[in-house]
């Protein structure tokens, strides 16, 4: 029993450090080849005359295209399981595999939503081809990897009764939720209008106008992913692994209890927690931050 | 009038006609079961439109920013209403399938936690990267007060967006999406679990324990399937963007609950006659 509940919390670290580092990669990921919602804006800058070099292969939300890669990566890993692969070796190959179609999803969608921005005078760069599709190729590597091992210890030393490819499918659409959610806004504000203020929202009159230029030469999609895994990346990854830790913790830790209700009990008063944590920073950031604008009532007395 | 010179789409209100033939498809989707599958598959079909239209409304109350949200330009979380909604609550569903064998209501709990737990963690971390990596406090561009904490927002608008971050209210709402969300999944899970372990023994004449996860692999895609379905369904209801509980197009949740149990209702048809036929 103490064994049982020892192996099974350490699993729950494992598959938790797994989906962080999952989180992590996918976001850079996804910032290093635009597939998230900021991509609008790249899409949107030649048709206001910003002709600019940044990766473009939004032709998917995140969450249903990991959930297409880490659900074929895990297929391919439980398929080669069943003949008696080695299971490191299966999810190698698995991950190896999805990552293949990755490839090509991202040359054709880069391909195809460039080519549509040809009237507004954009160009198909073959060098961003080269160098950048790769690079997010590397990074899908890893967060598909990690996801579909998160998935087999789920089954192998948790004991869910779902198929491998099935958890890969629920897990990776949610780590594209999670990691598109989180990661973002970042992306989006602090590095495609890095020129804006920083503290405001972009003015919507802004629209279009993402930075194009480096230290040196044009922006690459590249030194966007070495901006947001400073911090999108990581906080992707945190939350990713929470979700994973805490769902796997309270299960295996409490379910014991109360003829199964322990478990549910524990995910109320952990969900309690992030709620108190979350007014807390709403509230911190409005009193170390402080309004934008007086309020109308003080501004007329300040008038008067 | 829209630009193109046709009515104006969207709304408010229910189209009498469009619910009235999605009733009667409803029905004639119930009265198929009862009489391919009698009446156990005909409770169970009537849980998996419960289930959907748990969903339909659960996707409502998700705070989603979409685009705008990227750019701190509009309140919610940056992504789209169907994916950040079916993400949670397949989290949901993950958990309840996982609590299956401890019975019916603890199965439906451990979905309903699940859901809400994930989009707990997803919206406080929303809120960590707009306060502590931009800079941006939470400002709701579509109520002037919080209805829950009482916080003021205009003067927390930055100028030219129509507010940003997520408000508690926006928070509070995407926690109950998540946790609706993992209900009715969870709720479609169990109740195919139930006809395809009762019906699947019989039709290869085998014990369960073989069949048993042909079972579960069944329910389980079948339930990811409906979900998705339901959560697009209702994205095309809110169009875009949406806060919460406090936003106006929360009003239109009656036209998606008709929708989900409908599509909930002809699917879970085709769902129990694979294995009732």
């Amino acid at each position: 029993m103490v064994e049982n509940l020892v192996l099974g919390i350490g699993v729950t670290a494992l598959a938790g450090a797994l989906a962080t580092v999952a989180g992590a990669a996918e976001d850079t990921e996804s910032d290093i080849g635009s597939q998230g919602d900021p991509n609008s804006q790249v899409q949107l800058a030649p048709q206001m005359g910003y002709i600019h070099r940044i990766y473009n292969k939004a032709i998917s939300g995140e969450p249903p295209a990991y959930g297409l890669w880490c659900a074929l990566g895990a297929g391919i890993a439980w398929a080669l399981m069943a003949i008696n692969l080695n299971a490191i070796l299966a999810l190698i190959v698995g991950a190896a595999i999805a990552v293949f179609v990755q490839g090509v999803y991202a040359t054709t969608a880069y391909l195809g939503r460039t080519a549509s921005l040809a009237k507004f005078e954009q160009p198909v760069y073959i060098d961003i081809l080269k160098s950048v599709t790769t690079v997010t190729m590397a990074h899908a590597f890893v967060a598909i990897f990690t996801t579909i091992s998160m998935c087999y210890l789920m089954v192998a030393a948790l004991g869910h009764p779902f198929p491998l490819p099935l958890l890969g499918l629920v897990w990776g659409i949610a780590l594209g939720a999670a990691g598109s959610a989180t990661g973002n806004p970042f992306y989006g504000k602090e590095r495609q209008y890095q020129e804006q203020k920083f503290g405001a929202g972009v003015p919507i009159s802004a629209s279009g106008n993402i930075v194009r230029y480096a230290e040196a030469g044009q922006r690459s999609s590249l030194d966007n992913g070495w901006f947001t895994s400073k911090l999108a990346g990581p906080a992707s990854g945190i939350c990713f692994g929470l979700i994973v830790f805490f769902e796997l913790w309270r299960t295996v830790l409490f379910e014991s209890f109360a003829a199964g209700w322990g478990a549910v009990i524990a995910g109320v008063v952990i969900i309690l927690i992030f709620t108190v944590i979350d007014r807390y920073v709403e509230t911190w950031a409005r009193n170390t931050f402080g309004p934008y604008a007086e309020a109308p009532a003080e501004a007329e007395e300040a008038a008067s | 009038m829209s630009a193109l010179g046709g009515a104006a789409a969207g709304g408010e209100g229910i189209n009498p006609t469009a619910s009235v033939i999605g009733i009667v498809v409803l029905l004639i989707a119930l009265g198929i079961t009862f009489f391919i599958a009698s009446t156990g598959g005909t409770i169970a079909l009537i849980g998996i439109i419960i289930g959907g239209a748990l969903i339909g409304f659960g996707v409502h109350f998700v705070p989603v920013g979409g685009a705008p949200a990227a750019m701190g330009q509009a309140p919610g979380i940056a992504t789209g209403v169907a994916m950040l909604a079916a993400g949670a609550g397949l989290a949901g569903l993950f958990g309840g399938a996982w609590a299956a064998e401890l019975g019916f209501a603890v199965a439906l709990g451990a979905g309903a936690v699940g859901g809400g737990l994930m989009m707990a963690i997803t919206c406080l971390m929303v809120n960590v990267i707009y306060v502590f990596g931009m800079g941006i406090p939470s400002a709701s561009g579509k109520v002037d007060k919080d209805p829950i904490t009482g916080d003021t927002f205009p003067q927390y608008k930055s100028q030219g967006t129509e507010g940003h971050g997520l408000p508690f209210i926006s928070y509070v709402g995407g926690v109950i999406g998540g946790t609706l969300g993992g209900l009715g999944g969870t709720l479609i899970y169990l109740e195919l679990l139930g006809v395809y372990e009762a019906a699947l023994p019989i039709l290869y004449n085998v014990p369960l324990e073989e069949v048993l996860p042909v079972a579960v692999s069944l329910a389980g895609i079948f339930a990811v399937g409906m979900f998705l379905i339901n959560a697009v369904l209702t994205a095309y209801n809110i169009t875009g963007t949406i806060e919460g509980p406090h936003d106006p197009k929360f009003k239109r949740f009656p036209r998606a609950v008709i929708a989900a149990a409908v599509a909930s209702g002809v699917c879970g048809m085709v769902a129990i006659m694979v294995v009732a036929l």
